[in-house]
């Protein structure tokens, strides 16, 4: 990297004020100016009379241009190197145009010009002033930055440019000793120099440091309507006249698009569900909902304004019917939240926990929320295949229950069982016999009832259970009505919940 | 790569605190127990008192019950009892999304011939004429070999004794499997017609399910037309 950046001298002082923003000017444009003279002038005759701007100038020399200072200064220090005496070779008129035209390289890129999404072209003085309309769109979504992560995507044609004034300048001073030592620099593509460039005024408008964050700013350039056509046309021109200049003088200017976003945040946690008319997930089949509300949208909507963010996902480890309660230890999920605004506290968390839970209805209850990363997504794929789960049937058998059944019941270890696909969901999955296992069973008596159980079980993730019981169309005897389903443990030891 | 290292950290630390640390473990069983009693009270019916003596099967609770008596023949009577899960039918403006599929089991009524037969139903024959309807093997979600069946092809013959009686399929649509515990056990027919008796599980077209609905009774009408209480 090379050391006489403008950029380091900038990043050394303390520069929130303004007057400190001039002063780093200063600083900057001294640096600079020592920089500039060391330039060698026919390649800078050359490289100005192909309208290419003063950034891509420094940067085909390795090095770098300011942040806080205009580039029309650095135009005029360029200028005085090509000309020896400032504008005599060169005619004033001929210069001033060469400071607003369009770079023939960069397509503004660096000269921070570029159409907005309302297709007006907006031109900045310097790269700060591009970082405060960033901090601003930032500060207008209200996200909560700890650190920030800079996206820049351009588009190929650029990339190809660049190649070709690359390949012009060795053919023409390849023998040349100043050329030489540019080639030992490191090259700066026009990708890295819009990143330098803003990095630290962002740095220092945020007041932190730029690094891998779930906080994303992403500058997409794309080349817009009029150069979409002349795409190709001006990359052939540029191969071809290498060393005239590119015919077309008013090359256009990329399209700019500033999105600001955060990825994912997740929210891990157990439900509970007390009611039987309440789905796991949105439920509407034609624009009717069936049931009066899901966990999804219960979990979700509470958390969701909390986080400010533009959507959540519901993830579940398992589910359960609708008519089916989750009790007990209830069931992990994870919600996931898109492009959160804010990320959640502890003490949020639990604010949300104390939110779901004092909902009218009581439908639905959460506990040990937590905010994780997205390293948990492994841990409940690998949870949902190898977990057992744990049942609650209110049953009723068809002949007196006797203390035999009961011990015939608690005897039974790891059963085998094959089940033939329910007559419940043959209309939608393959016809097939699947083996599943029951750990175990109880029977727990209810008093004032002799035909009426608690029929514990645990049994194996998948096992169809109210078919278990009832049969579905005759598997067991004597026969059995299951009345109510309750799932009540999910074991997921390795989440730690 | 430093911030990696502390982000590590930093996990292990929350994890270590969510293990709940020696002096709280009272705390801890006393809200086990207090998940335990809320979980018991929840489980457990309120009044016993109030469930029914017997409640209603999971035939009743889970099809609703169509007869098609008479069928073909007099006595034939049988059943139709139509699986409640995904017969949502599509009336509105979306125009791409299907109506689901929705399943048929088919069966004897308690009031057909060869029940009321001496002995009962005493063998169950699917191979009727070129095929055996026991040898189907439909495979996948889209039910792959899955046969198309019309209301009069013939599902099985039950004989009773020296009398056979041949059962038709009573409604247009794909034969998913037949009751192939029939074979080995036709007796089913005789002390479970209803369940593990069914004949045959048969999967209509949804736009067929109006007319095929129009050509059956219902079992209040069935209950009247045989004068069953």
């Amino acid at each position: 990297m090379p050391s006489n950046g403008a950029g380091d001298v900038a990043a050394s002082g303390d520069i929130n004020q303004p007057e400190n923003v001039t002063s780093a000017a200063d600083e900057e444009l001294r640096l600079l100016d020592e920089v500039v003279r060391t330039f060698p002038s026919p390649p800078v005759r050359h490289l100005l009379s192909l309208g290419v701007c003063p950034q891509c100038i420094l940067r085909l020399f390795g090095k770098y241009g300011p942040s806080y200072s205009s580039l029309s200064r650095l135009l005029s220090m360029l200028l005085e190197v090509a000309g020896d005496q400032p504008s005599s070779n060169y005619p004033t008129s001929q210069c001033t145009s060469s400071g607003d035209s369009i770079c023939s390289v960069c397509c503004g890129i660096l000269q921070f010009i570029y159409m907005d999404e309302k297709q007006t072209m907006v031109r900045k003085e310097c790269a700060n002033d591009l970082a405060v309309s960033i901090y601003e769109l930032a500060k207008k979504e209200g996200y909560q930055i700890d650190g920030f992560c800079l996206e820049v995507s351009i588009p190929s044609f650029i990339v190809e440019k660049d190649n070709a004034i690359r390949l012009s300048m060795k053919e023409k001073y390849g023998s040349e000793v100043w050329f030489k030592e540019i080639l030992q620099s490191e090259t700066i593509s026009v990708k890295d120099a819009i990143k330098l460039y803003i990095t630290e005024p962002l740095e220092t408008l945020f007041g932190v440091k730029s690094g891998p964050s779930s906080f994303r700013i992403r500058l997409t350039y794309s080349s817009s309507e009029l150069l979409k056509s002349q795409n190709d046309a001006v990359i052939k021109k540029c191969a071809e006249a290498q060393s005239s200049r590119p015919s077309d003088g008013k090359a256009s200017v990329c399209f700019l698009a500033i999105q600001c976003y955060r990825t994912p945040i997740y929210v891990l946690g157990r439900y509970l569900k007390y009611s039987r008319n309440v789905s796991q997930t949105r439920w509407i089949i034609d624009d009717e909902r069936m049931g009066e509300s899901s966990v999804e949208e219960i979990t979700g909507d509470s958390v969701l304004p909390l986080c400010r963010g533009d959507n959540y996902k519901f993830h579940a480890a398992g589910r359960e019917d609708i008519d089916v309660r989750m009790l007990g230890s209830g069931r992990p999920f994870l919600l996931e939240i898109q492009n959160p605004r804010i990320l959640p506290s502890e003490l949020s968390v639990k604010e949300i926990e104390e939110k779901v839970n004092s909902l009218r209805g009581k439908l639905v209850k959460v506990k040990n929320l937590k905010v994780v990363d997205d390293q948990v997504w492994a841990l409940m794929r690998e949870g949902e295949a190898e977990k057992q789960k744990q049942y609650a049937a209110l049953v009723w058998i068809s002949h007196e229950l006797k203390d035999k059944d009961l011990q015939i019941i608690s005897s039974i270890k790891d059963m085998k069982i094959l089940q033939k696909t329910p007559v419940r969901v043959l209309h939608r999955r393959s016809p097939l016999e699947r083996e599943k296992i029951i750990h175990w069973m109880t029977i727990e008596k209810i008093t004032g009832s002799t035909q009426y159980f608690l029929l514990h079980l645990c049994t194996q993730a998948g096992t169809y259970i109210k078919e278990f019981v009832h049969g579905d169309l005759g598997r067991t005897y004597p026969r059995a009505e299951i009345l109510q389903l309750d799932v009540t443990d999910v074991k997921m030891d390795r989440m730690n919940l | 790569m430093g911030d990696a290292v502390r982000a590590e950290d930093d996990r292990h630390q929350s994890l270590s605190e969510d293990k709940p640390p020696h002096e709280d473990e009272n705390a801890v069983a006393a809200e086990n127990d207090e998940q335990d009693d809320e979980l018991r009270r929840l489980l457990l019916p309120d009044d016993v008192s109030s469930l029914p003596l017997s409640p209603p099967s999971v035939v009743e609770t889970n099809f609703v019950r169509y007869y098609a008596p008479d069928f073909m023949k007099p006595g034939h009577d049988q059943y139709v009892y139509r699986h409640a899960n995904g017969c949502v039918i599509s009336i509105s403006s979306s125009f791409l999304r299907l109506p689901l599929n929705c399943l048929c089991v088919i069966g004897l009524a308690p009031t057909h011939v060869a029940l009321q037969a001496e002995g009962g139903v005493t063998s169950v024959d699917f191979n009727v004429g070129k095929s055996d309807r026991s040898e189907f093997k439909v495979t996948g979600k889209r039910k792959k070999n899955a046969q198309h069946f019309q209301p009069n092809s013939i599902l099985c013959n039950a004989a009773s004794g020296e009398a056979t009686y041949t059962i038709r399929c009573c409604v247009k649509g794909s034969l998913l499997e037949v009751n192939n515990r029939l074979i080995q056990n036709a007796g089913l027919l005789n002390t479970s017609a209803d369940r593990e008796g069914y004949i045959a599980i048969v999967m209509p077209k949804p736009t067929d399910w109006p007319k095929i609905k129009e050509s059956l009774v219902t079992f209040d009408e069935y209950k009247k037309l045989r004068k069953l209480s």
